[in-house]
């Protein structure tokens, strides 16, 4: 496996298993986690607030990853179920369920959603399941406008209760930002669960030739609905995390153009992996927010172009970049970064 | 038709006798399978008995991948009977059959590219496990100690087909040979209580194809599971099979010992004339 250091052998099973092996490994991992810990104390509030995007986005976008990038299901509708998701934890939330059931309760409304999806890809392959998953996007849409609007907001938007645990009300940036990293921690937690089991290995062989994959004894129908149910899943937790933060959703939130995004996203980190999909969240949140910070300021030193151009230019911009990217890197950052790994540890032998 | 019985009914080589006398696995009753005009298996009936290697032989086309296709649920076909220890699996698709017991290998590449040598037979092994996917959420301590179990058993399969030293290389990275063992170790993995092999040895070299007799021999030895093997090389099927079914046409031409089939002039014309 890439991961294992040379000379450095697995002495059971167990370790061979083990997401994380050597001493240093769990260091780096633990200063990782510490420094997203005291982020919100060192950075102040602008970035944590970019870190609250990033943190839901992550777990949408792992989701997208378990659905798209291990079983190979092609999905344009990962916005639409983060959109489900937001929308049933906040009507529940409304209803006075407590929050910290809103937030599964959310996953779960998506997850049904997404399993009628899942159904269609046990018929249909690639491309055309793409095409089908846009339905997605559009029966939200429909159904949030046309449902009961004192439940759903119709096409006003809802507004959403704070999020609260007991007595504690999480209104602020920081504390919101807690509660998503410490879910975002769990969810991403879980992923490496699923993709490490049996359901990692039936999603990739699925993927890789669904024939054989039956033949070997997988339910090949099965596990195509269990991977829209699970990315289905992630999204609809990361929509009821992103209702308490941002305090009043719309339709207009959870576009098609979101789910592109989400697609680049992963594509950029690498597909088929969590890593991967966390990497691109980042990357490509980070870049987003680059953008929209740099624009006033540009707009300031030529303000003959005026603020729409200037938007509209480096969204160009942004597209460009990711473009190239993928044409030099189509694998992702994480197979440069596996890569780069490699060559240090062989290092001076080039082609031991 | 009358030649077909004779051979099934003379006394073939000192094995053949024995092998008629063992209980059947699996049966099929005359199959029929078109595809549009295409006759790709007309009543072909087979019987497949408890510890015996089963060759099937034809010449291009003959029906054999077919066979095996419909045997393992890959196609249905229009009519006839399946029995896979006394169970009509006629109708079930391929996992649900291969959940009761049938594993095979393909004659074309069928590995998983994007994963390692360990990772393809570690798939042959999810029907038997049964952690859920809630528990593989969790990664519980016991869902971990499943994972182990069979690691340790596939890690046999590994030491058996003697390829250890790339046990953790992706597939795509292997040549040939090496990619028929991994295919080998994937439906070993399943622990199936029958075997089917679509022309394994095509393509390798002498000593390939000596590699992999010996696995299949020394297979049988251990696991005591009747093995159909599709097979060209009609010297591999001379030295390893208890019997052999010809087929030719989409019908089952002969059936017997292979030194009776060697000698079956049917046979020569159909299929060993050409090729001598
Ligand atoms: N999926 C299919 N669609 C249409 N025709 C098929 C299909 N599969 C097989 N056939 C036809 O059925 C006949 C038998 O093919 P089959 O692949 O079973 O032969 P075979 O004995 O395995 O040949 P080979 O030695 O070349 O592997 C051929 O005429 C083939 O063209
Ligand atoms: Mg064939």
């Amino acid at each position: 496996m890439a991961l294992l250091p040379s000379g450095v052998f697995a002495e059971s099973y167990a370790a061979d298993r083990a997401l994380v092996r050597t001493g240093k490994q769990w260091v780096a991992l633990g200063l990782f986690v510490a420094f997203l810990f005291v982020l919100p104390l060192i950075f102040g509030t602008r970035l944590t607030a970019i870190g609250n995007g990033i943190l839901i986005t992550a777990i949408v976008v792992v989701g997208l990853q378990i659905t798209m990038g291990y079983a190979g299901q092609i999905t344009l509708g990962q916005a639409a179920f983060m959109g489900v998701g937001a929308f049933a934890a906040a009507a529940l939330a409304r209803a006075g369920a407590p929050f910290w059931l809103c937030i599964p309760l959310g996953g779960v409304a998506a997850a049904v959603f997404g399993l009628l999806f899942g159904i269609a890809a046990a018929r249909i392959k690639g491309f055309y399941l793409a095409l089908t998953t846009i339905a997605a996007q559009f029966v939200f849409q429909l159904a949030i406008v046309n449902l009961p609007t004192d439940l759903f907001g119709g096409s006003h938007g809802l507004s959403v209760p704070a999020a609260s645990i007991g007595s504690l009300r999480l209104t602020t940036e920081t504390s919101i930002y807690y509660l998503n990293l410490i879910v975002c921690i769990i969810m991403v937690c879980g992923a490496f669960g699923i993709v490490r089991s049996r359901y990692g290995r039936a999603f990739v062989a699925v993927r890789e030739d669904d024939v054989a994959a039956g033949i070997l004894g997988i339910n090949v129908v099965g596990a195509k609905v269990l991977a829209f149910l699970i990315g289905a899943f992630y999204a609809g937790v990361g929509g009821a995390l992103w209702a308490s933060y941002i305090r009043f959703i719309s339709v207009e939130q959870f576009t098609l153009f979101n789910s592109i995004w989400m697609i680049a996203m992963i594509i950029i980190g690498g597909i088929g992996s969590i890593v991967g999909a966390i990497v691109g969240s980042v990357v490509v949140r980070g870049l987003q927010e680059l953008v929209t910070a740099l624009g006033p300021v540009l707009n300031e030193v030529f303000p003959a172009f005026g603020g729409q151009l200037v938007f509209a230019g480096m969204n160009l911009v942004l597209g460009g970049l990711i473009t190239f990217f993928l044409i030099v890197e189509p694998k992702g950052l994480m197979h440069r970064w596996n890569k780069l790994k490699q060559a240090y540890r062989l290092w001076p032998y080039p082609h031991a | 038709m009358t030649q077909t019985a004779t051979m099934s009914t003379a006394a073939g080589a000192v094995g053949a006798e024995d092998v008629r006398h063992l209980r059947t696995v699996y049966s099929a009753e005359e199959l029929r399978l078109n595809f549009g005009g295409v006759k790709a298996l007309s009543d072909v009936s087979m019987d497949i008995r408890d510890d015996e290697l089963l060759a099937v032989i034809g010449p291009n086309g003959a029906g054999k991948t077919s066979l095996l296709n419909v045997l393992s649920g890959l196609y249905r076909p229009q009519q006839g009977r399946l029995l896979l220890n006394g169970e009509d699996v006629r109708g079930l698709s391929t996992h649900q059959i291969a959940k009761r017991g049938l594993a095979r290998t393909f004659q074309s590449a069928h590995l998983f590219a994007g994963m390692s040598v360990l990772d393809n037979i570690m798939v042959g092994r999810h029907h038997l496990m049964r952690t859920n996917p809630l528990q593989a959420f969790a990664y519980f301590p016991w869902t971990h100690r499943e994972e182990i179990s069979h690691r340790e058993a596939v890690e046999d399969i590994i030491e058996f087909l003697e390829i250890e030293a790339i046990r953790h290389q992706p597939v795509d990275a292997l040549g040939y040979g090496l990619r028929k063992r991994v295919d080998l170790g994937r439906a070993l993995a399943m622990e199936p209580r029958v075997l089917l092999m679509d022309e394994p040895m095509a393509g390798m070299n002498v000593e390939e194809k000596e590699d992999l007799a010996r696995f299949i021999l020394d297979l049988r030895e251990a696991r005591k599971m009747p093995v159909v093997l599709v097979e060209h090389d009609m010297s591999v099927v001379m030295d390893l099979a208890d019997r052999v079914a010809v087929l030719d046409f989409g019908r089952k031409l002969a059936e017997g010992a292979p030194s009776d089939i060697q000698r079956n002039p049917e046979v020569i014309a159909a299929y060993l004339g050409d090729a001598a």
